[in-house]
């Protein structure tokens, strides 16, 4: 299963037909079939890697929830404890799965009973086989038909299980608050929830701080710490200021791109600077667009302010630029700009092309009420 | 130092994988900028071999795989210091005279060179199962894949008929172990 497209009505303070395409648009040369798209069907090219752009309160995190959302339902054929309101909530997913196009559309609503939990209502599934020959009209209404009633479900739960069957978790979201002592405790589930070795999960933890030689869980908020000089029993809290924030969130971020690599789901990173050093965002990057690493389709999602980091990028369709004028939308830099692909994104950012300066005048302001 | 080998083409890359998979190359893996070859013509829009150099704080030497290869490297001002060497490894006149040599055409091949080029010919003339060759990479791999000995035989072989590179034109036999 993979998501191709989302558009949505609604949904927190998006614009109406507030929509994600994540269908490789723009030419493929063959540098990028190895490197930046992979292939899900003869043709069907998708991204390895996918990044929305913007200044502060644009939007960029409204657009990973979208998908978020959208992820939920296709893994866990649910949504609960999102933190933003359900109702009305137009949906029309577009997804591939087993040779065929399925296109999922409801309304939402907010369940009366106690519990952060949407309803699904208006329902429907359309689906149409995927023909090489016909995949630039694969969002097209023509040759879909809706699929029949294929049994009664609660209301909280969406048909789509009819289709995709049996939970699993189509994607990882890692916001951008942290989860502070938790963390390790996630860590733990983490590693054994996806069948994590002992020894990646080591060589993560030399990555981040190369003085600590083992971490072991005695039970939900204590840990055995092994550093080159001793041995300490410490509980969560203690944990996180032994190794700073930083180093945790990094440890388990990384641990969840190991299990995203692994298995085959996308991993979804609000605001990646926020996590890591420049070189090991880099490192990211380029593991899933390692053919040998990523051999299970997984698709490296995150929102940043860093506009460095999208000259690593060798496409522009993938790079989705958030704007907030009231409500939220998003431009893509392929289809909504001109940019010539030569030329460093970085640099497009800091000549303002897509308008997501800091505002100056509001800078000077501060200086000078500062002097 | 590390090696950064950049491959003309998916093809050549898959060559230079399956020689590395079966051990049959002068280095390892590990030897290799970002345990890695790449499908890249140039260090300026190739993301990933940007990458790898940014991630890796040693010097490499550079060994290039292509037919001819007669388009200049051009290295990026901030990775000159970084960069030993630039060595071409070519097969000339197209990748596709390793399947001539394999299929034992080679015969065949010098009769119609003239007016024919290898991948034409090989079209025309090389199958694998029930797959004609298509100029696709999943080609070699089917071809080579459980067969690095014929892969190894053909770039031993192609080196000896072919002894007419230019000076700086080196051979794929001179990687081989």
């Amino acid at each position: 299963m993979k998501l191709l497209y989302v558009t949505a009505n609604h949904f927190k303070n998006c614009k109406d037909h507030f929509h994600i395409n994540l269908i490789a648009q723009s030419k493929k040369t063959s540098e990028d079939k190895e490197y930046e798209l992979q292939e899900i069907a003869e043709d069907l090219y998708v991204y390895n890697t996918m990044a929305f752009i913007g200044k502060n309160a644009s939007g960029k995190t409204t657009a990973v929830d979208l998908l978020d959302c959208c992820y939920s339902i296709l893994g866990e054929f649910r949504l609960e404890n999102k933190h933003y309101s359900y109702d009305n909530v137009y949906l029309e997913i577009f997804f591939y799965h087993d040779g065929f196009i399925y296109k999922y559309t409801t309304t939402l609503s907010t369940d009366s009973t106690p519990g952060n939990k949407a309803i699904f209502t208006n329902q429907h599934i359309y689906a149409k086989k995927y023909y090489k020959t016909k995949n630039k009209s694969i969002l097209a209404t023509e040759g879909f038909s809706v699929l029949p009633t294929l049994g009664i479900l609660p209301e909280d739960t969406s048909i789509v299980f009819f289709i995709l069957g049996k939970k699993t978790t189509r994607a990882i979201y890692y916001d951008s608050f942290g989860e502070g002592a938790d963390t390790y405790s996630l860590l733990f589930k983490a590693l054994s929830n996806y069948n994590i070795t002992e020894s990646i999960f080591l060589n993560i933890i030399q990555i981040f701080d190369e003085n600590i030689q083992d971490i072991k869980r005695i039970d939900d908020h204590n840990y055995k710490l092994r550093t080159s000089e001793q041995l300490m029993i410490v509980s969560d809290k203690e944990l996180i200021y032994l190794l700073s924030s930083g180093t945790t969130k990094g440890i388990l971020l990384y641990i969840l791109m190991v299990a995203s690599l692994q298995n085959g789901f996308d991993l979804i990173i609000d605001e990646i600077e926020n996590h890591f050093h420049k070189t090991l965002v880099e490192n990211m990057i380029s593991l899933y667009k390692d053919k040998n690493i990523n051999q299970n389709h997984a698709t490296l999602i995150f929102t940043t302010h860093y506009c460095e980091i999208l000259d690593l990028f060798n496409r522009q369709d993938n790079i989705w630029i958030a704007q907030s004028n009231g409500t939220i939308s998003l431009a893509n830099m392929y289809e909504d700009y001109s940019i010539r692909p030569e030329l460093l994104k970085s640099k497009q950012f800091y000549n303002n092309v897509f308008d997501t300066a800091v505002n100056y005048e509001e800078l000077m302001n501060l200086k000078r009420k500062l002097m | 130092m590390k090696y950064l080998i950049m491959c003309e083409g998916p093809n050549e890359l898959e060559i230079i994988n399956i020689l590395l998979r079966h051990d049959c190359l002068k280095f390892t893996r590990d030897d290799l900028l970002g345990l890695s070859a790449y499908h890249a013509r140039q260090i300026k829009s190739s993301t990933i071999v940007k990458t790898n150099l940014n991630l890796y704080p040693g010097s490499v030497n550079i060994l290039r795989v292509g037919d001819k290869l007669s388009e200049r490297l051009v290295v990026p001002s901030e990775y000159q210091t970084k960069v030993i060497s630039i060595d071409k490894y070519c097969t000339k006149p197209e990748l596709e005279m390793l399947l001539i040599i394999s299929e034992g055409l080679t015969a065949d091949y010098e009769k119609v060179k003239s007016k024919e080029k290898p991948k034409i010919f090989a079209k025309k003339n090389i199958k694998y199962g029930r797959h004609s060759y298509k100029n696709d990479t999943a080609f070699y791999t089917e071809y080579y894949g459980n067969n690095p000995h014929l892969l190894v035989e053909s770039i031993q072989e192609y080196h000896r008929i072919k002894g007419s590179h230019k000076k700086d034109e080196h051979y794929l036999a001179e990687l081989l172990k």
